[in-house]
């Protein structure tokens, strides 16, 4: 051959394999995704739950101007967890316990407050909840807000006025049962689900009819099929999640009665499919000796008929949990080639220290890597699907296991990351935490903490800092690069197409990085530390605007937000323990802070 | 004192001692494999030591009794007589040979009853969970189906011919597992588990008690064990399983409310209703045991009556707090626990 | 020495052998000392039967300082107080009880979690031991669960003395030492005692006591 037909053949081969190994980019299935509107109507910015937004007004060369546009004081220094929603003009706030919904008119200079909605949930309700008197977010759909108040009420408002069109009562404080999560709204229905893991709550997610209330379908998270809607659709992939009333025969005798399992995180909608996918918590009490056997179907994730609730799939991330791994993170729906195959997935940055890749049709694992360090399982069998165990790090009654990794907070708690399809990155804010655990058996009295175990948090491995911002390379199933922070990343995040990513820390800066190289670019130190969700939208003005709440509190905040004492390493379930610096880092707050360019 | 009454003392005493043994908890009325085997140690033990005993107390008397010629008692204290010296060298010596023999072939048999005691250990063996708490016996029967877990109270189930397991922790102090008639003493110690085997031949009721002193009822703290025959225990396991008896009329539905608004639902567990507590014994099936905190009184109207009315007048210093009920309150309490067998 | 003895050791005295007949001094000393010890041990004393139902308003507790007019709040103790927070064995079945009903679950081990800090000197509900019983009993507005006829008056108070002494109020010698298990804070025997009260000392106990 002679050389330069070499060097053609040569370059065809390369083509070849070139072509060959490009794959199609990731996407969110376009049904779940739709364009860009310059709104921001619920907290996970569409039902794939990709927290992108298509607005590049703002992008890396500019950002670093980005300055204060407006601020609101909600007037309440708890932990600031929401995400402001704009629909149409109106920006909406909702507070902390007692869950005040603020609409802000931003036609105005300032952006005054057009109505406030005050459900007055019962005081009491501060006395039974885990982990500060939080709220997650409200949601918008058909003209109407909707969200949940911590003594479990649903209340619908109408987006316009602030006036209240339904409101229904769905739990029981007694019991000690509270309601903190963002609903979903879809096809009609507001999705809604329960706290109290750590109450001895059992677990439910029911649909409401969005234009009444009423209930149209109940799942359960535990208890015989019938009350977890499971039927003849329900095909579990693995072996281990098949059975007849494994919500009752893999506990002991009425154990499965305060179980947990509550579904207190996000929900994620496929429209093609009709399927909602969602995760259920811990298993109750977290002294595990106490419920031998996996504990169905709680440290999981369901996929389940919108329509009726009938269970199509169910996975199990933490049989018989041992950590108060709860399962209820948010799941980020893609369409990815696969290994040559195109595959409808979705991705969960799971609590228990893995990314997950799951074939969102069937519920198979396809892919489980480490996202933080972990040393208390050994990986996930793709044969079985069942998370190894590593037996030294299992607690046993009467003893103290030490640095058992990641600790009860999980790699990643309920703040959501979020996903771009220019970087195929997924952007995930989490924690570098480990933990000393000893466990005790513990009574079960309705409406007092049903837990059984003593915890004492502590920085992970390096060099003492406690929080991660993580981008996450899907395709490579590796980190692309990691930000380390001092405390816990315990913010939403936000991903936009000017390709700048946004988050907040706990001693209260609010950063935009670089969403391709993870480069600080820009940041502006708020009142307090950052626990809530960033937001994205083009104003009436035509311009891009950021909004954030910074206000500390929430569990890791529950140190400054509750005024607890650092004395005690075992307070807040062990999180004091690594967050005695806190206090001298941030103060409470509670301020909407809304930013655009000059 | 006169020989004769000494005699007469050390003659009757034992005699009294072993008559107070009743059969049911007498580690000389072996009906377990490894109590016989503890009971032959306890026999060659004391028959051997027994004649070893009256030897050497003949030889004492000999000694002491042993009159002294005149020519003894002049010679001086130092001076040695060979011959007699070689005697007497050739008894001592003989002597604690014949006692490390003795003493070997103690440890010898010690050792083989300990490993006859072990390998009565199986595989696909019942096993049932032991934890001791000041002043009861929690009792868990495993099971490789976690609803099939039975909990219960100081009354264990055994089925007869089969090895069970008994696994032992504690709760808090030190406490010992013995039941004579079946076996030797085994300790709970916290953070220490450990387990003994019991084989029972004959179907009955046996009873056991705390063997390590853990605290001020240490000696009301009695545990049972009831061998049946394996399709009894079988229909036992299977009664266990269910959930508590509902209320039957006015007056236990009363009790039942009663028990779920004071204190009763903060320490005990009745399965089937919201109680579900587990820092007092599991009450699911109370009815059903031969005895009442750990075997103090017999399981009868009255005496649960006295236990819920004070228990500290039965069993003071128990955790069991005396709860404030009104005559009608306390009888329907009574009337409901009662009925869950 | 007595003759006889002399006589047996060959006239030399061994040092120590032949002693006086009859109970030494350092024997007296701690024979008077044991008796002295033990006329002392008020420390823990158990009464196992339990007192008849108290009527909880015997206490006449006031919450506020604040009081229209000349003169304090109208405030009555009982001594009721003193069984309590001066016995050893009160203080430790107080700390049994606070795990079995679940205190710690919100109020962890005095630091808070769920519910407030009670090892802290912030009291929003009064800090004296017939408050903190009041509280146990009645239940606060905020979350905190009201265990009237469910937690029998005198575990009440158990709980109540204990509480006390995660804040420091109880003598060192009354109050428990350190746990066995996961030893996350200092023993309550060890914990500091509580800065004086800033509202004008009232007859209730503990009021402004160390």
């Amino acid at each position: 051959m002679s050389g330069s037909r070499l060097f053609v053949v040569c370059l065809g081969i390369l083509a070849a394999a070139t072509v060959s190994c490009i794959a199609r980019p990731i996407r969110p299935p376009a049904t779940a995704a739709p364009p860009e509107d310059g709104q921001w109507v619920m907290p996970a910015k569409n039902f794939a739950s990709t927290r992108y937004s298509g607005l590049d007004e703002i992008n890396t060369k500019n950002v670093e101007k980005l300055e204060v546009a407006f601020t609101f004081s909600t007037g309440i220094d708890r932990g600031q967890e929401a995400s402001p929603l704009v629909v149409g003009a109106t920006l909406y706030v909702l507070t902390p316990y007692p869950d005040i919904l603020y609409a802000l008119d931003l036609t105005k200079p300032g952006a005054p407050v057009k109505w406030k909605y005050e459900p007055r949930p019962e005081a009491a309700a501060q006395g039974v909840a885990c982990c500060d008197v939080v709220n997650r977010g409200p949601v918008y759909g058909d003209g109407r807000i909707y969200y949940n108040t911590l003594d479990d009420h649903t209340v619908a408002i109408d987006a316009n006025t602030g006036a209240e069109i339904w409101n229904v009562k769905l739990g029981d404080i007694n019991i000690g049962e509270t309601m903190t999560m963002a609903p979903l709204f879809a096809k009609g229905k507001v999705f809604v689900g329960n706290s109290g893991g750590e109450m001895g709550v059992r677990g439910w997610l029911q649909a409401l009819d969005a234009a009444t209330g009423k209930t149209v379908w109940k799942a359960w998270a535990t208890g015989p099929d019938k009350d977890v809607l499971i039927g003849p659709d329900f095909h579990p992939f693995y072996k281990m999640d098949q059975g007849k009333d494994l919500g009752v025969t893999s506990w002991p005798p009425d154990a499965w009665q305060h179980g947990g399992g509550n579904s207190w995180g996000w929900t994620s909608f496929d429209p093609d499919l009709n399927l909602i996918y969602y995760g259920t918590g811990n298993p109750g009490p977290w002294n595990a000796d106490m419920r031998p056997g996996d504990n169905k179907w709680t440290a999981g994730i369901f996929a389940r008929d919108a329509d009726t609730g009938a269970a199509r799939w169910f996975y199990q991330w933490s049989p018989h949990d041992l950590y108060d791994h709860d399962g209820i993170n948010e799941q980020i729906l893609l369409d990815i080639d696969w290994q040559g195959k195109p595959r409808k997935v979705l991705v969960r940055p799971e609590r228990n220290g893995y990314v997950y890749v799951m074939d969102r049709i069937t519920g198979e694992v396809l892919s489980a890597k480490p996202f933080a360090a972990v040393n208390t399982s050994l990986g996930v069998d793709l044969k079985t699907g069942r998370l190894r165990m590593n037996p030294q790090k299992a607690p046993q009654v009467g003893k103290v296991v030490r640095d058992i990794c990641p600790a009860a907070p999980g790699a990643k708690d309920w703040n959501p990351s979020a996903f771009s399809p220019r970087t195929g990155y997924l952007y995930i804010p989490h924690s570098n935490l480990c933990e000393d655990l000893a466990t005790a058996e513990v009574n079960y009295i309705a409406g007092t903490p049903y837990v059984g175990a003593q915890v004492t948090m502590k920085a992970g491995p390096g060099d003492g800092h406690r929080g991660e911002y993580t981008a996450w390379d899907i395709a490579a199933g590796k980190a692309a690069w990691t930000i380390n922070e001092r405390f816990p990343v315990w913010s939403g995040t936000l991903v936009t197409a000017g390709d700048v990513a946004f988050y907040g820390t706990m001693d209260g800066w609010f950063k935009a990085v670089d969403a391709r190289t993870g480069k600080v670019l820009w940041r502006f130190k708020t009142g307090s530390g950052i626990i809530g969700q960033p937001t994205t939208y083009r104003g009436p003005d035509g311009h891009q605007y950021v909004a954030i709440l910074a206000g500390v509190g929430g569990w890791s905040g529950a140190i400054v937000a509750a005024d607890l004492d650092a004395r005690d390493r075992t307070a807040a379930l062990g999180f004091v323990g690594a967050m005695r610096d806190l206090p001298a880092a941030t103060t409470k707050g509670g301020m909407l802070y809304v930013f655009r360019l000059p | 004192m006169k020989p004769s009454r000494s005699l007469r003392f050390v003659c009757t005493a034992p005699v009294l001692l072993v008559a107070g043994c009743s059969e049911w908890q007498s580690a000389l009325h072996p009906y377990g494999e490894n109590a016989r085997t503890t009971l032959s140690l306890i026999l060659s033990f004391a028959i051997i030591c027994t004649i070893v005993w009256i030897l050497v107390m003949l030889a004492l008397a000999g000694a002491l009794l042993r009159r002294r010629s005149n020519a003894e008692g002049l010679r001086p204290p130092l001076e040695t007589d060979p011959r007699r010296e070689r005697g007497f060298t050739r008894m001592v010596g003989s002597a604690v040979a014949a006692t490390v023999l003795i003493l070997v072939g103690l440890t010898i048999a010690s050792f083989f009853a300990g490993k006859s005691n072990a390998a009565l250990t199986g595989k696909e063996m019942l096993t049932v969970r032991v934890t001791g708490h000041q002043w009861w016996w929690e009792v868990r029967y495993q099971d490789a189906s976690p609803s099939h877990t039975i909990i219960s109270a100081n009354e264990i189930h055994v089925p007869v011919g089969e090895p069970v397991k008994i696994e032992l922790d504690s709760g808090d102090v030190i406490h010992s597992f013995w039941v004579p008639s079946l076996a030797g003493k085994r300790d709970l110690i916290p953070g220490r588990p450990s387990e003994i085997t019991l084989l029972v031949d004959k179907p009955g009721v046996y009873r056991g008690q705390c063997a390590e002193f853990c605290g001020y009822q240490h000696a009301h703290m009695a545990i049972t064990v009831v061998a049946q025959r394996p399709d009894a225990f079988d229909a036992w396991r299977k009664a266990q399983l269910a959930d508590a008896v509902p209320p039957a009329g006015a007056q236990q539905r009363r009790g039942q409310q009663v028990f779920l608004s004071t204190g009763c639902v903060l320490c005990h567990t009745i399965r089937g209703t919201p109680a579900g507590g587990t820092s007092g014994p599991d009450l699911t099936h109370v009815a059903s045991r031969q005895g009442l905190a750990a075997d103090t009184l017999p399981m009868t109207r009255g005496a649960l009556g006295a236990w819920i009315a004070d228990p500290q007048s039965v069993k003071p210093g128990a955790k069991m707090p005396r709860v404030d009920l009104g005559p009608d309150d306390l009888n329907a309490v009574v009337a409901y626990v009662g009925s869950l067998k | 020495m007595s003759s006889a003895c002399r006589e047996r050791t060959n006239g030399i005295a061994r040092g120590g052998r032949c002693r006086r007949p009859g109970v030494s001094f350092g024997a007296a000393f701690a024979i008077i000392g044991l008796a002295l010890l033990l006329a002392a041990c008020q420390r823990e004393s158990r009464p196992f039967e339990t007192p008849p139902p108290a009527d909880a308003s015997n206490d006449e507790i006031a919450m506020s300082p604040n009081h229209p007019g000349p003169g304090g709040p109208q405030a009555a103790s009982s001594a009721r107080w003193e069984k309590y927070e001066q016995s050893a064995y009160e203080v430790a079945e107080g700390k049994r009880l606070f795990t079995w009903f679940n205190c710690n679950g919100c109020h962890s081990k005095g630091g808070g979690g769920m519910g407030p800090p009670l090892m802290d000197d912030k009291w929003i509900y009064g800090s004296s031991i017939e408050n903190i019983a009041a509280s146990v009993r009645e239940g606060r507005p905020n979350g905190m669960p009201t265990f009237r006829g469910l937690i029998p008056e005198d575990q009440i108070w158990q709980i109540a003395a204990y509480v006390r002494s995660l804040g420091g109020f109880v003598r060192k010698d009354m109050a428990p030492s350190r746990d066995d298990s996961l030893s996350a804070r200092p023993a309550e025997n060890r914990l500091p005692a509580p800065r004086p009260q800033q509202a004008p000392a009232s007859p209730l106990s503990g009021q402004g006591k160390p």
